[in-house]
């Protein structure tokens, strides 16, 4: 791992944004999971998928934080288009499976 | 580690910055930015992601939490305006996130922030069947 020379600690703030993210996410997967015994299958299986993707998010925060401070010591870094793409995807994922547990509990 | 490996992807050296082909041609064009300013962009759209997953959660909460509180037509339609903002709030982040990073790029002012009143229309809709709910039944 290059060592990098920003002193405003980019790559750091960065990580951190990302271990925000995830407790953001752990919060959503527990109020999920609040839901369970009124919905069942509908609420545990976002709550589900939202702690699979903040576990994806800190299994990569090692390398992360390796590519960041190799960008700013190339002074190139990659934008972190799969990464946004997934999350993206996650967000609207789970907002579907609440909107459809919703609907399926007013019913 | 090898400090080429990303959390995106082994590079493919072949490609500008080393790029796979598909993020090529989405951000194809321009000079690299300053770094910092790319991380930066990030960073601004993760706080875009954390408020969508904020609404989610109050969505869920409502469903979850307001049983004796709100009659169930009216838990549907906040809750479903809460998911359905928190859905377009992280599409438009996403697209944001695209944006900014092609006009970095190239050089070219920042694109206006669209998915602010976007969030505002959203907040201001919630709150409207909120108070229709607590205030109507004492009239």
């Amino acid at each position: 791992m290059r060592l990098h020379h920003d002193p405003g600690l980019q790559p750091e703030r960065t990580v951190m944004s990302w271990g925000c993210t995830v407790l953001a996410l752990g919060v959503l997967s527990l109020t999920f999971l609040r839901w369970w015994p009124a919905v069942g299958a509908w609420a545990f299986g976002p709550a589900v998928v939202a702690a699979v993707g903040g576990a994806a998010v800190l299994a990569t925060q090692r390398r992360r934080y390796v590519a960041h401070a190799d960008g700013i010591a190339r002074e190139q870094a990659r934008p972190a288009l799969a990464s946004v793409a997934c999350m993206v995807a996650l967000v609207v994922g789970l907002a579907g499976l609440g909107i459809t547990a919703t609907l399926l509990h007013a019913a | 580690m090898d400090a080429a490996e990303t959390p995106d992807g082994p590079e493919t050296a072949a490609h500008d910055g080393g790029r796979p082909a598909w993020q090529h041609r989405l951000l194809a064009g321009g000079e690299e930015p300053d770094p910092r300013f790319t991380l930066a962009n990030e960073r601004t759209f993760l706080a875009w992601v954390r408020t969508a997953l904020a609404l989610l959660a109050g969505g869920v909460a409502v469903e979850a939490f307001t049983g004796a509180l709100f009659a169930p037509p009216v838990r549907v339609v906040l809750s479903t305006v809460l998911l359905v903002l928190a859905a377009l709030l992280a599409l438009g982040a996403g697209a944001r996130w695209l944006r900014v990073e092609r006009a970095m790029r190239r050089g070219r002012p920042l694109p206006l922030p669209l998915i602010v009143p976007v969030l505002a229309g959203g907040v201001v809709l919630a709150v409207v069947v909120l108070l229709a709910a607590v205030v109507l039944p004492r009239g």
